[in-house]
Formats: C-alpha cells, structure tokens, sequence
C-alpha cells in the first residue's frame, strides 16, 4: 500500500532497478505521478472528506502496482532504442573498410553536424544560462529576485530536455523523453526550495554554461577539419584546371604539381579520419550529456 | 485456485501485450482531438467497468513504443492546474496500420472462434 503519490513513486523507481536506463527511469515515473495526480484531483473533487491515502488505494488498483507497472516498462524498453543508437555488436568488416566506411555511416555524420553546430546550443543555452544567471543571482539582493531566481531554474531545466532531445536525435544516447516537474500538493515556498535543492537543477545549469566554451571548441576544430580535407580533396582541380591556388591562412600559394598527388591523398585520409574523430567525440560527448541531464 | 487465478493473470497478460496496441490506435483513430494518457484510461475503463482488461499504468509504454514507431505523435502541454500533460494524436502511417492490424485481428478472432466452437460441440 503507498501512503501518497511519492511512497508511490519511489516504490516504482526501486522496482525499476538500479540496473534500469535512468532515461527509462525518468520517464516512467514522469508517466505514473501525472496519471496519478490527475486521477487523485479528480477522485478528490468528487470525495471531499476522503484522505490522499484512502482515495490513492482504488487509484492504484486501477493504475497497477508499482511491480506490474515497472514490468511493462522493462518488457517494451528493448524495442524502443534509440534510432541511431543501432550498432552490430560484431564487426566483420577489415580495417581499411571500416576507416572508409565511416563516410557511409549516418551516425557518424550526424555526430559530425552535432559538433559542426555546436556553438548554435552553446551560444543560446551558455549566455541564457550566464547572463541569466548573472543577472538573477544578482536581483536575489531584493525580494523581487526570489521567483525571478526560480523561474531561470526551470528554464535551465526545460533547456536541459531540449540539449537532451537534440543529444539523442544526434548522437543516439537514450534521453529523457518527458520534463521533470515539481511535487503537486506542495506549498510554493516547499516547491521553490525543492527546486533550489535539487541538484538537477544545478547539473543542468553547470552544462548549459560550459556547453559555450565546449560548442565553440567543437565547432572550431570540426569546421577546420572538414575545410581543410575538402580543400586539399580539391586542389589539384582548383589548381591546375580553375588556377586558384590554395589559401592557407591568407597566403595564396601554388602547390609544387608533385606534392599534389601527396595533398589529394592527405585529404582523401583527413575526412574519413575527421568522421571517426566526430564519432569518438560524440560518444564522450554522450555519455557526459547523460550524466549531467538526466536525474539520479 | 492459487495457480489458475495466475495462470489466467497470465494469459491475460500475454493477450493483452498484442492487442493493447491495437486497441489504443483505434481510440486515438476515432478521437476528435488529441488525447493525453489519463483520458484514454478512462475511456477504456468506460468501455469494461466490469473487470478492466489492463493495468492503466501498462497503457503509457505502449503509448511510448507507439510513438517511437511513427503510429502516434506527441507533444507537451503544460496545463494550468496540474503537471504538464502529453498529448497523443494518430499518425498517418498509424491509420494505414490500423486498418491493416484490424484486418488480422478480424480473421485471428474467426479462427479462434472456429476452433473453440468445434471444440465445444464435439
């Protein structure tokens, strides 16, 4: 029997399992308290006099129990793996395939516009997260800055399923799919101070900040890469046929017509290398996404 | 007594993890707008108030494998009053699939139906 919603709630996560994707975790309980809130608000409405506890038993009957419903989780959860996330366990291919092979590869490409595009997340999330920060920090002198200081919180965390969404749509790590929200049936000061403790809150915040510094790094390097590979992929026609010669840092120069060869061949090898480097990167990338954004 | 009660648990269980989906694609098909999770329990627990077919909380994760299968779309409203709820609407691919998925269901329930009526009038 569960005395309310999050008894209920807290049952359900340890029948989940440590074992459990934490994404899954979320979801589910993210699932069971918006039913569970919604059926008591009604119930509630119709019996007044009744308390949370004895309006919660027929609740629950018909919702299941937290072991019946942890098991329908985990029974669909296999089939519900990322789209991208798909990798054969063994790889049969030599090595010069696999090396070239990455071009044909649609999770490394994605990765590789995940880090090319980083700075677009890292400028928005990064200077909200800064400058709003700064700025509501800084109102909290005065009363005004108490919910002012709350509501960046949430943002941060609404941000924080975006920078998910987009983390699992590119680099295939399981996210969560449904927003965090605060207990019902608590006092707003109860709330506030759950939202300040929780140290969700303050990972997704560390991450939308350093998200700036990381997507101008990711974006820098991966845009070098992948201008230098074509450029020197390009050369011999640029040079020979259309006479451009070669830019390199503001220098126009020809390329001596035997170290061509030599220059096609580096750019042939630096973009599949470049496509392996974004697949490292967004898998390290990945894993440190989901440390930081999904809640424990 | 013990064990029929669970192996009849169990049957239903096993029923249910194949016709769930089917069920919940038809309600959404013939719904006027989108529907959130607690509204399409109510309905199905309108339909058989007697003895509710499935768990409700089993509803959500076939909802979610619905959507990650492009049957269902989805989005988020935060509501005034409560948490914020998820919207569920049928795709086009979900309408092809249901009208498929009812053609099978119609021809399983015949062959079944045929064998336990031969079964009882031996």
């Amino acid at each position: 029997m569960c005395k309310d919603v999050q008894d209920y709630l807290a049952k359900l996560k340890k029948e989940l399992g440590s074992s459990a994707d934490p994404a899954l975790v979320q979801d589910a309980l993210s699932d069971a308290e918006t039913h569970l809130r919604t059926a008591l608000e009604e119930e509630l409405s119709e019996n007044p006099s009744l308390s949370e506890t004895e309006i919660l038993i027929p609740v629950v009957e018909k919702y299941g129990s937290p072991s019946e419903v942890a098991a329908a989780y985990l029974a669909i959860e296999p089939h519900l793996s990322p789209i991208l996330g798909q990798r054969p366990h063994l790889d049969p291919r030599s090595f010069l395939e696999k090396f070239f092979g990455v071009l044909g590869e649609s999770s490394a490409w994605s990765a590789f516009f995940y880090m090319l595009l980083a700075f677009i997340p890292g400028l928005i999330f990064g200077s909200w997260a800064i400058l709003g920060g700064i700025v509501s920090a800084g109102s909290l002198l005065f009363i005004i800055g108490l919910p002012i200081f709350g509501l960046f919180l949430l943002s941060i965390r609404g941000i924080a399923l975006l920078e998910g969404r987009i983390v699992e749509a590119l680099l295939g790590v399981r996210m969560p799919r449904r927003p965090l929200f605060l207990s019902k049936g608590l006092s707003w000061s109860d709330r506030y101070v759950a939202l300040v403790k929780d140290n969700y809150s303050w990972r997704a915040l560390l991450y939308a900040v350093l998200l700036f510094p990381l997507g101008l790094i990711y974006t820098g390097l991966f845009s070098l890469l992948f201008v230098f590979s074509l450029s020197f992929i390009t050369s011999p026609v640029l040079e020979l046929i259309f006479h451009v010669p070669l830019d390199l840092f503001g220098d126009n120069v020809f390329t001596p017509v035997w170290f061509l060869p030599i220059v096609f061949v580096a750019g042939l090898l630096l973009l599949p290398l470049t496509l392996h480097l974004a697949k490292l990167a967004g898998k390290i990338h990945g894993q440190y996404a989901k440390a930081m954004l999904v809640r424990k | 007594m013990v064990e029929t009660i669970d192996s009849n648990k169990k049957f239903q269980k096993e029923l249910n993890s194949g016709t769930a989906a089917l069920v919940l694609l038809s309600i959404l098909a013939r719904a006027d707008e989108p529907m959130y999770g607690y509204r399409i329990a109510k309905l199905m627990e309108a339909g058989d108030e007697s003895s509710p077919m499935m768990k409700q909380g089993a509803l959500y994760p076939v909802l979610r494998s619905l959507e990650n299968s492009g049957l269902l779309e989805s989005y988020v409203d935060p509501s005034i009053s409560g948490p914020p709820r998820r919207y569920y609407k049928i795709t086009d691919s979900g309408l092809r699939t249901l009208k498929s998925w009812t053609e099978i269901w119609d021809q399983t329930k015949k062959f079944v139906d045929n064998v336990l009526k031969g079964k009882n009038d031996v």
